[in-house]
This record gives C-alpha cells, sequence and structure tokens, in this order.
C-alpha cells in the first residue's frame, strides 16, 4: 500500500511536472531554486535537548526568533552534521534517540523529518555517530556490535551493510585484564582520500559511560580502512593524550582548505590534560608527528572542544579560566571561552576581537560557513547576547550577525537548495 | 540539628504524657461514672456529629470523627439513651449501665423523605468532609465496591485531577492537581504520609474495596496532614467498620488481568477487641497493543507497527493483618497492623516507547509493622492520636540481559552488551523508614478547637549493585555509601466558628525542618570518608481558610496557604551516579489561594465553582550540568488561575447525571531571556492537560446499576510553545497550534460503559464493564500509549 501511494505520488509529481512545463513555453528551463536557511535551538538544557528548527527564506539579521508557523518542534535539537543538501542529526526528532535522522524543508517552507536510520543499540553512547564519504557510501557505530562499523547509504538513509574490525581492534591488549571495552569508531569517523578513520576504543569501564575519559593507553588509536575495498590497513597513533572527539554533531574535526585533516583530543578527563590538536597531512595517511598544538602550552588546565581550519589558520576556543566540573562547575554554562585564530605554521595565536566570551560550543559547531561567510557561534547569556558572529577577513575580528531571543539557544545554522 | 534533637525530646515527653493521661483517665473513671460507645451507620462506618442524650437529664454530647460518644453518670442503674439527628431516626433505648457494661453502639437508620421525587437524607461523614472550610474533593467508594473500577479510574473522573501513568495496571501513577504534579504532591493513608508503605499502597493497583473514600485536597491542606506539599495532598482513607464482615472480590479482565481483595473485620459482643485482614492481588500482562516504530533489522529504518506489548506484566500483592483492643478505659482504640508486600513490575521500554525492553524489570517488597494509639479525654475534650512504624523495604531493580528484543518479541543474543537500558543494573537496596505522627485536639469550647499535629520522618537507604558504577579510581560501589534524610513537619491550627456555626474559620501556622547527610560525591569523582557532609534548613508555612453557610443549601469558602516543599535527599545529594549534589537548593514556594461556591438542592440537583490562583518560585528540576551529569536547580516559576465547574442532576427519577470540566491557565513567568527563552514568559506549564472534562449517567432500576463514562482531555504540549502558535478560540479549543510540533498529545476521547447487579439479598454482586469502548489511542505521562479496549467482569460477595 506504500509503495503504491508512493507510486501514485511519484506520477502525481511527474504529470505536475509535466504540466508546468507545459505551460513555461521555454520548456526545459530547470525552475529556479530557491534557497532555504535552517536554525536550530535548544529550548531547554535538559537531556531530551527539545527545541526547533525554522526555516528562513535569507540569512537573518538584528534580533529574530526561531518560532514560526514554519517550525519544527522536537527533541534532540542538540546539533547537526552538514551532508550536501540536507541537515543531518545524531538524535531522532520524535524521542532523542540515537540515530542519524534527516531534516528537510517542504514545499510550505515547512521543516520536516525526512527520514531516519535508528541505531540497534539506543543505550550506549556514540551510537549513530557517523560519517558520509560520498551520496551512496556513508559509515556509522552502532553499540550493538561495537567491534565493527555499520555502513548506510546517505541518500536512501538506509543501513548497507557492515565491516568487522574485530582483528585490528585486539591487535593490542587482549591480555590487559583492565580493559573492560573496545569499540571502533565510537568517538571519531573521518574520511579522507579515500580512506575511513575510525578511533579504537580501549577503555577502562564497561558501565553506563563507557568509552569516555575512560582512556586504558595514553595513546589514542586510530584504525585505517580502505573505502573502495573495505579492508583494514593499518592503525595510527596520537601518542600521549586522550579523549579523541566526542560524539555530539560536533564531530571536533575539521580540514583546511588543503585538505589536511584537523583533530581535537580533549586530553585525559572531562576537564583536560594533554588535550591537543593534531593533523593528518592531505596527502597522508598517518599523524603529522612534525606538528601538534598542545592546550598545555597555550593554558594549564583548558582543553580544546572544537576546531575549524580554514586557509592555513584554525578557529577555536580557548578557556580563560581553569575548567571546573561539578554543580557549580564552569565546563559549559560559564562565559569562559574565548575565540581565537591560530596560525597553523606559526602557531601564533591571535584573539578575536569584537566577540564577547561565551559558554561552550557544545554539541553545536562554534564555527561554520555559510555563502562563504564564517560564522561563530556566540552564547553569552550575560550580556544577552545568542546568535552569531560573522568573521571579518582579517579573521581577528567579528561582529554580530543576528541574535535570537526566541527559541533556545542555537546550536545549527545551514543552507539548503529546495 | 537542635529541631531534630527537640524533636527527639519532644516525642518522648509525649510518650510520657500520653501513658500518665491513660492512667489519669483510668483514675477519673473511678470516681466519674461514663456510658460511652460509638455511633455508626447502616454500614458500619462511624457517624460524627449526633447528638446523643439520657432522657430527662440536661447530659447531652455529640459523636466525634470516630463516631465515639461518652457521657457521666452519677449512679449506675437504668438510663434512657436519646439519639438524634436530622436526616435519621430518633433512638431511644433504655439501658441498664453497671460497672462491667457501659459501653453501647448505635447503628443509625437513615430517614428517607420523599417529596416531589426530591429524597432527603442525613449528611453522610463524605458530605461533612466535603462542607469542610479547606476546599477538599471527596470520593466516595462504597458504590465502586461492585464495579470493576480502579481508584486512579475514579479519581480521573473528578474536576481538577489528572492521573497520569506510565502504562497500564500497576504502572507508576502520578497525580496532577491544579497543575501540581509529581513530588509537589504528598500522599497519605489515614492521615500518615505513605511513604512507610513503598509502592506496596500505591494508587495505580489498589482496588476500591480497599478505601472508604479518597480525600484530595487543593491548596491548603488541615492540620491533621503533616506534610510540605506545594499544592495539595491526596488522603486515602481505609474502611474502618464496627461491625464484623466478610467480602470478597475477584476481577477478571483482558490482557489476562486477574485481580483479588479479600476484607475482613471481626469484634466480638463486648465489643472490647478486634481483629481483621485487608488484603489484595493483582495480576495483568498489560499486552495490550500499542502503535510505535518498529525498526527494520537490515536497513535500520523505522516504520509504524500496532504489536502487542511482550513485557509489561504486573504481579503484586498487599496483605494488611491487624488487631487491637479497644473501648477500654486506658485506651479508645489500640491497633497493631503488620503489613507485608511484593511487587514485580516488567519494564517494557524506557520513559518514552523508544526501545522495546524483554527483561529489564523491577521489585519492591517490605514488611511493615506499624502501631497506633486513639484515646479521648475530658468528656472528648481532647483526643490524641499517635502512630510509629519502621520498617524495611527492600528494592531491587534488574536488567542483566546480553541481547536486544524488538518490539515484536524476537530476541537477539549479544554477548558483548549487558543490559538493555542506559544503567545496567543487579541492584538490591535497603530503605528504612522511621514514622511517627502524632495528633493532639481539644476542643476549647463548642465553637473553637485547636489541633496541633506533628510528623517525623526519619529514612536511610544502602545497598549493592555488582554492575552498578564504582566511585572513579576505586572499587567503591556508589550504592554502598549510606545516605540518610530526616523530617520533622509540626502543624498548630484553630477551627472557630461564629454565627451561629455558619461561619468556620481555620487557622493555621507550620514549621519545616529537614537534615540530609550523605557523600558530597558522584561517579567520576573519588570518594573519601571524610567526605560524609550534613545539611539542613527550616523553613514555615501559613494557611487560612474560611466557609460561610449562605443557608441550608449553599455556601461559600475561601482559602489562602503560603506553602513550601523542601528539596529532598536525592535533590539535595543526587544519585551518586549521574545526578550530583547540590546543596545550594532553597525550598519551592507557592501563594496559594482558592474560592468556591456550592449549592445543593438535596437530591434534585448540586453544583460546586471554584477557582484558584497559585503563584509558585523555585521549582526545582533536573538540568544537565556537564556531560553526562545533572543536578537539581531551582529553575521555574508558575502563575496562574484555574476554575472548576462540578454538578450533578437528577434527570429521572433513577437517572443521575454528573459532569464536571477543568481549565487551568498556568504559565512561566520571570524566566531568564538571555539564552534566546523569551517565549516561555507567559508559556503554559509543560506536560500539563489545561482543559479537561467528564461526564457520567447513571441508571438504577431496583438492583440493576448501569452506567457511562465519557472523559475528554485536550490536546497539550510535552514542551513550552509560544502563547501567540496556541490553539485559538475559547479556551483554546479552536483547532490546532500552529506549529508542527512532534511533541503534542492529542485531544483524547475516553467512552466507557458497565452495569452490575446485586442479588442474594445483596451479598453477591456481578460487575460488568467495557472500558475504552471506541478503542481510541490514548496517551498518558510522556506519550506512552494506555490500554485500547477492554472488558472486565467483577464478582463480589459480603457476609455481615
Amino acid at each position: 500500500m506504500k509503495k503504491l501511494t508512493f507510486k501514485v505520488a511519484i506520477a502525481a509529481l511527474a504529470i505536475t511536472g509535466l504540466a508546468s512545463c507545459s505551460k513555461d513555453s521555454g520548456g526545459g528551463v530547470e525552475p529556479a531554486k530557491t534557497s532555504k536557511y535552517v536554525m536550530i535551538t535548544m529550548s531547554e538544557n535538559v537531556l531530551t535537548k527539545p527545541g526547533y528548527a525554522t526555516s528562513f527564506d535569507a540569512i537573518p539579521s538584528g534580533n529574530i526568533s526561531n518560532i514560526n508557523t514554519t517550525s519544527l518542534q522536537g527533541m534532540g535539537m542538540g546539533g547537526w552534521r552538514p551532508f550536501g543538501n540536507s541537515i543531518l542529526k545524531m538524535f531522532n526528532s520524535t524521542g532523542n534517540e540515537l540515530g542519524i535522522e534527516r531534516l528537510t524543508v517542504n514545499s510550505s517552507n515547512k521543516v520536516v523529518v525526512d527520514k531516519f536510520l535508528k541505531a540497534q543499540d539506543n543505550a550506549t553512547n556514540g551510537s549513530g555517530n557517523f560519517v558520509v564519504a560520498n551520496a551512496t557510501t556513508g559509515f556509522y557505530w552502532d553499540g550493538s556490535a561495537p567491534l565493527k562499523l555499520q555502513k548506510f547509504d546517505p541518500t536512501s538513509l538506509s543501513r548497507t551493510g557492515e565491516i568487522d574490525l574485530t582483528t585490528a581492534v585486539n591487535a593490542r591488549g587482549t591480555t590487559e585484564a583492565g580493559i573492560l571495552y573496545r569499540s571502533v569508531g565510537q568517538k571519531f569517523l573521518a574520511v579522507k582520500g579515500g580512506k575511513l578513520y575510525a578511533n579504537i576504543t580501549y577503555a577502562k569501564t564497561n558501565g553506563t559511560q563507557k568509552g569516555f575519559w575512560d582512556d586504558f593507553y595514553a595513546d589514542v588509536y586510530i584504525a585505517v580502512i580502505d573505502i573502495a575495498t573495505g579492508n583494514y590497513e593499518k592503525t595510527i597513533t596520537i601518542e600521549d593524550t586522550g579523549s579523541i572527539a566526542y560524539i555530539n554533531d560536533n564531530n571536533m574535526y575539521s580540514f583546511d582548505t588543503n585538505g589536511d585533516l584537523y583533530i581535537v583530543t580533549q586530553g585525559r578527563s572531562a576537564l583536560g590534560g594533554k588535550s591537543k590538536i593534531v593533523r593528518i597531512k592531505a596527502a597522508e595517511t598517518d599523524i603529522d608527528k612534525t606538528w601538534d598544538l598542545k592546550m598545555d602550552d597555550i593554558f594549564a588546565g583548558g582543553k580544546f572542544v572544537n576546531v575549524y581550519a580554514s586557509n592555513g589558520k584554525i578557529i577555536t576556543v580557548i578557556p580563560s579560566a581553569v575548567l571546573t566540573g561539578g554543580a557549580t562547575g564552569n565546563i559549559n554554562f560559564s562565559e569562559i571561552w574565548e575565540y581565537y585564530t591560530i596560525d597553523i605554521a606559526t602557531k601564533v595565536r591571535t584573539k578575536i576581537n569584537g566577540v564577547p566570551k561565551v559558554t561552550n560550543p557544545g554539541a553545536a559547531f562554534g564555527t561554520i560557513k555559510v555563502d562563504d561567510k564564517l560564522l561563530l557561534r556566540v552564547n553569552a547569556p550575560s550580556a544577552n547576547l545568542n546568535g552569531y558572529y560573522q568573521l571579518n577577513a582579517d579573521f581577528t575580528t567579528a561582529s554580530s550577525l543576528f541574535n535570537v531571543t526566541e527559541g533556545g539557544s542555537v546550536s545549527g545554522f545551514y543552507k539548503i537548495t529546495l | 540539628m537542635n529541631s531534630l534533637k527537640l524533636y527527639h525530646f519532644l516525642l518522648k515527653s509525649t510518650l510520657l504524657i500520653v501513658l500518665c493521661m491513660g492512667l489519669t483517665s483510668n483514675l477519673n473513671a473511678q470516681s466519674n461514672l461514663l456510658v460511652k460507645g460509638k455511633v455508626l451507620d447502616q454500614q458500619g462506618l462511624p457517624v460524627s456529629g449526633i447528638t446523643v442524650g439520657l432522657a430527662k437529664l440536661a447530659n447531652k454530647t455529640t459523636s466525634n470523627a470516630q463516631g465515639d460518644y461518652s457521657l457521666k453518670i452519677s449512679t449506675y442503674g437504668k438510663y434512657t439513651i436519646e439519639i438524634k439527628s436530622v436526616g435519621y431516626q430518633k433512638i431511644n433505648k433504655e439501658v441498664n449501665v453497671t460497672a462491667s457494661e457501659n459501653t453501647f453502639d448505635f447503628i443509625l437508620v437513615e430517614t428517607v423523605n420523599t417529596l416531589q421525587n426530591v429524597t432527603i437524607v442525613g449528611k453522610t461523614e463524605t458530605d461533612k468532609v466535603k462542607e469542610q472550610a479547606i476546599k477538599t474533593t471527596v470520593i466516595e467508594l462504597k458504590e465502586a465496591y461492585n464495579k470493576p473500577a480502579t481508584v486512579t479510574e475514579l479519581m480521573n473522573r473528578t474536576a481538577g485531577v489528572r492521573i497520569r501513568q506510565t502504562g497500564g495496571l500497576g504502572s507508576t501513577a502520578d497525580v496532577s492537581l491544579n497543575g501540581f504534579q509529581g513530588k509537589s504532591i504528598k500522599y497519605f493513608k489515614d492521615g500518615i504520609p505513605l511513604d512507610y508503605l513503598g509502592e506496596g499502597f500505591g494508587l495505580s493497583a489498589l482496588p476500591a474495596n480497599m478505601l472508604q473514600r479518597v480525600e484530595i485536597y487543593k491548596g491548603v491542606l488541615p492540620v491533621s496532614l503533616g506534610a510540605d506539599a506545594l499544592g495539595g495532598a491526596v488522603n486515602l482513607i481505609s474502611r474502618r467498620p464496627s461491625k464484623k464482615y466478610l467480602e470478597a472480590g475477584y476481577e477478571l479482565a483482558s490482557f489476562n488481568t486477574h485481580r483479588f481483595n479479600l476484607n475482613t473485620y471481626y469484634t466480638d459482643t463486648t465489643n472490647k477487641w478486634f481483629a481483621g485482614v485487608d488484603a489484595f492481588f493483582n495480576h495483568s500482562d498489560n499486552d495490550y497493543k500499542a502503535l510505535v516504530k518498529a525498526t527494520d533489522p537490515d536497513t535500520r529504518n523505522q516504520y509504524d507497527a500496532n504489536v502487542p506489548l511482550f513485557h509489561n506484566a504486573f504481579t503484586g500483592y498487599f496483605a494488611q493483618f491487624y488487631a487491637g483492643l479497644k473501648n477500654r478505659t486506658w485506651v479508645d482504640e489500640l491497633r497493631l497492623e503488620l503489613n507485608t508486600f511484593n511487587n514485580r513490575r516488567e519494564q517494557q521500554h524506557p520513559a518514552l516507547m523508544t526501545d522495546p525492553y524483554g527483561a529489564a524489570l523491577g521489585k519492591q517488597s517490605g514488611f511493615v509493622p506499624a502501631l497506633s494509639y486513639k484515646k479521648t479525654l475530658f468528656n472528648n475534650k481532647f483526643s490524641i492520636n499517635q502512630f510509629l512504624t519502621y520498617n524495611n523495604l527492600n528494592i531491587n531493580r534488574i536488567d542483566t540481559l546480553k541481547g536486544q528484543y524488538d518490539w515484536f518479541g524476537n530476541f537477539t543474543p549479544n554477548p558483548l552488551r549487558i543490559g538493555e537500558s542506559r544503567q545496567p543494573s543487579n541492584s538490591v537496596i535497603d530503605s528504612k523508614n522511621f514514622t511517627s505522627r502524632t495528633n493532639l485536639a481539644y476542643n476549647i469550647t463548642d465553637n473553637h478547637s485547636l489541633e496541633f499535629n506533628n510528623v517525623y520522618v526519619s529514612a536511610s537507604r544502602d545497598g549493592n549493585d555488582p554492575l552498578g558504577p564504582r566511585f572513579s579510581g576505586t572499587d567503591i560501589d556508589v550504592l554502598s555509601i549510606q545516605s540518610s534524610y530526616k523530617k520533622l513537619v509540626s502543624a498548630l491550627g484553630l477551627s472557630s466558628y461564629f454565627m451561629d456555626r455558619k461561619l468556620n474559620h481555620v487557622i493555621m501556622g507550620k514549621f519545616f525542618n529537614y537534615s540530609a547527610s550523605g557523600v558530597e560525591a558522584y561517579e567520576a569523582r573519588p570518594v573519601f570518608s571524610d567526605e560524609v557532609k550534613t545539611i539542613s534548613g527550616n523553613s514555615w508555612g501559613i494557611a487560612d481558610a474560611l466557609k460561610y453557610e449562605i443557608n441550608n443549601q449553599s455556601f461559600v469558602r475561601f482559602s489562602a496557604e503560603y506553602a513550601n516543599r523542601l528539596p529532598d535527599q536525592n535533590e539535595l545529594f543526587g544519585d551518586a551516579i549521574f545526578i550530583v549534589p547540590n546543596f545550594d537548593l532553597k525550598p519551592e514556594r507557592s501563594l496559594n489561594l482558592n474560592l468556591g461556591y456550592r449549592y445543593n438542592k438535596s437530591s434534585a440537583y448540586s453544583y460546586e465553582i471554584n477557582t484558584f490562583y497559585r503563584r509558585t518560585k523555585n521549582l526545582i528540576l533536573l538540568v544537565p550540568i556537564q556531560q553526562p551529569y545533572a543536578h537539581f536547580e531551582n529553575q521555574e516559576n508558575v502563575k496562574g488561575y484555574g476554575l472548576e465547574v462540578d454538578g450533578s442532576a437528577y434527570l429521572l427519577k433513577n437517572l443521575t447525571l454528573n459532569a464536571n470540566a477543568t481549565y487551568q491557565n498556568l504559565r512561566l513567568f520571570d524566566v531568564s531571556v538571555t539564552n534566546g527563552g523569551s517565549e516561555k514568559n507567559d508559556a503554559r506549564l509543560r506536560n500539563t492537560p489545561y482543559l479537561f472534562a467528564n461526564a457520567g449517567l447513571n441508571y438504577s432500576i431496583n438492583k440493576f446499576k448501569l452506567y457511562s463514562y465519557y472523559s475528554f482531555v485536550r490536546e497539550y504540549y510535552l514542551e513550552t510553545i509560544p502563547k501567540r502558535l496556541e490553539p485559538k478560540g475559547f479556551l483554546g479549543l479552536g483547532g490546532k497550534a500552529d506549529i508542527n510540533s512532534l511533541l503534542v498529545i492529542p485531544d483524547q476521547h475516553l467512552v466507557s460503559v458497565g452495569g452490575n447487579y446485586a442479588m442474594f439479598l445483596n451479598k453477591f454482586s456481578l460487575g460488568l464493564e467495557a472500558k475504552n469502548i471506541l478503542n481510541n489511542n490514548l496517551y498518558d505521562n510522556y506519550r506512552v500509549q494506555k490500554a485500547g479496549r477492554s472488558f472486565h467482569i467483577k464478582l463480589n460477595y459480603i457476609i455481615q
């Protein structure tokens, strides 16, 4: 019945298309494409991440609301990962379930849920962590099979198979009694030059937070897989750090304009320590041992939480106070994070002027590019700021682009072409 | 802390005073001869306010809330006792009072005067509770004994009340009163905070036959209910018969549901002692069909599926064995209870119906002894009521499955995975509870009475879980660290009547004190023994209630309260896993105002209109602080008003209609707008129904009774939406909200019909009911689906 309905819909669309073509005397002229800008906000800082996704005709300016009649209200609005002409989320909008959800804008300009691929294990953090290689190939991790990577088709948003990496994971530590949990791709998945990079987790715990802040080894291991053949090739190492990336929609890595891949490791604990940014050069498949950016050299007691690379520069946030956790900790909701531009070659860092100190960008990307504009997420409740600033061409100054007053804290902004 | 020490002293002093009073009373008995007894109705229930006197003598008194009366006499001998009250047949009985026989109970027979189809009867205890100055909604359950109805269903048909359950029979129930819910509402059994019985006496599994009535307080609580309730309370009143009886009931229903209840009470002709059992057993597979999102095992895409729930069963029993002495010179009633219960609840899914579980379950059991002492002194002018219990509840949570189920009940083993939920567990928790409640009442004059109530609760908890988290860097089980919580709630109230008892005024003050101790720790933080922390706090509350009887048929009443709810142990100390401590929590505070009018044209029709206003600050919510940790914070402020209309009428001689509707306009205020949240100001309180209504038709002819009920709940939202996008029209009844929300709980319509037939001199009854006959999709807390159409049959047998 569903198939029949679908076929009827396709036929109707085709007829409609033909009819509209016949009206266009020019025949064969493609209809003008329209762009929509979709913004996501999180209305409550609670675990289910409720919020709104709203479409706009243009990049907004001034004080704006993210709630109008085009809005989608749902859960799991903590962030997004762009892919081509879609917005993909690691949490679905109906129940904050783990997986991959695609949002689109329909003909009425309303943001709607298009499809959801659900991870089989909806309880282990990292389920649904994904990367897209091309229109038909993507990979994600599912806690139900922690030593495998799942393959999916990003266009149909359906699982298509799996890659077993048990051998790669068990290449070390099989006799270590202190390793209670192993996985591959739980926190870090990246595609570069036809290769898939997936972190290997050796964890000291096997509880609810297995795989997070519980590294057994001081080094971080990354499996390298050839995408074309699906074959495991080797394991590379980021030495003396811990906690590579995380499992938010903010994937904590970025490709520079020249194709170099910059990767964040958060360090020994949730509060940092030996956190750094490393890279794999464009033509390489191993960590560049000659370059890294250590947070401890910049600010003791801090850590990196995001990275954006462009034209030989890194844009990131650096804490201005020693990170603290617990009930009164400053790590997430205190305005202690400052935007900096760091020259990759010289490591000289320049504070971006015109931007106040912000809260931890968290699940959202700190820096994004829309219409060739570099936007900085600015959430500074004490200054009543909650929106995006535009980074100027000099990479050292920025000014407010728009401020969101309704809908909650901003967690994503992206352009879709209909 | 000092307050708690003081309380220990007061408790000991009170017990000493009680003992002395008993002795004093004994001495008095030798110099002041008494004739005494109980005044009961035909169901064996006590009747208060009945005039009892000795013919030709000036000696008169009125029966108290327990139906007790006592009259002084100068010598033993023959007397004629006269009992008179509106609505009951007059009694004149000659008695021979001797030293060994001085207790005489009387059973009142209602007078029924028919005048143009209008029936006039005397006021029942329920009527009296309903008509007190403090606004009370009373659900009389006697009529429900023969029906296959649950207590929660009966409560849901009441104005201003919504019960939200997370599934079928036995699932957790949360009462929402005037928009207050969760911890803002407190539960009592016969005036005692219900916590001491754990889940054994939980609302959702409780048969109506266990209770005489349910009293629901919205706003002001009477002095006798000692708790830090912010917005209301539910007081479950047990059956307290005075004559022997045995009742047994059995209900068979859809979804393999079996429910038994057994209630018996025995006392001999001397009425000096009593014993009895109140027990029930419940089982339901709860395997009703639910519309879920099933997942294709290969593509992992989702599709709608209407599947029977397969791991949703509940099995549980509760039994209360009791015995006691009564009508002694040193005690009116001394009662020893032994309560025991055991519940086993399967968990089909997490809070939202996202994932199917096939093995996770929870168990709770307990053995709970309790002792109560009641005595009236000084010619019924002074009464004391003391309750004590100490118990240990055993709580297990089991989630050890190595594998996963799908919504069709298919199991896929997975040795790499332990547990179906986020927190694998095989935990055993011992929860200990000591509760002491002291109630003292003194009738200063006929029109003025003073009441003091004191509740002291001391609770502690520890346990173990081989699969549970350990403190970072240690092998210390976080559950092994004992935490404790002590709370003292004292209240003093004065009730006065003026203007020929037309005006009743009640004023009361309440004092709250708590102290909690535990380890300031959570999973990722190492624990040290010297980190045990004790914190304490005090607060005050005040309440006032006025009722004015305009005439015999109508009255108006007003009440106001400044209420507090103290942060509890879990909110202060967290769960030592992902909820981290927050010692900066302030009590939730609320100003509650109620104004109501009731008109009762005897049995022709009656109606009641009530309005309320509340202004609540510092509501405590769980908020994340750093992934994955969260803590409780004072977050929200809510204010608004509500309107309830409730009425009933005789449409025909044997046909009655009752209906009610509730509208509550509760909105957030003073919400921080610095984080893009300006839409929340003036937005409706989330996940709270704002418009709901009920209607019922009852038809009775001889021993047949037929009834039907309809319930409507207007759509509401799990999260806030801006006011400007809300559904338009009168009371928001016009259409849908102007937003595509996935978090909407749609309009719900429930229709149920049933009937029952009594036979063999009303000893045996047969009840039939079809619930949700339209088989509509109904939702409850967090969009969890409720059962579709179901059929129920109930047999009830009573011997008296």
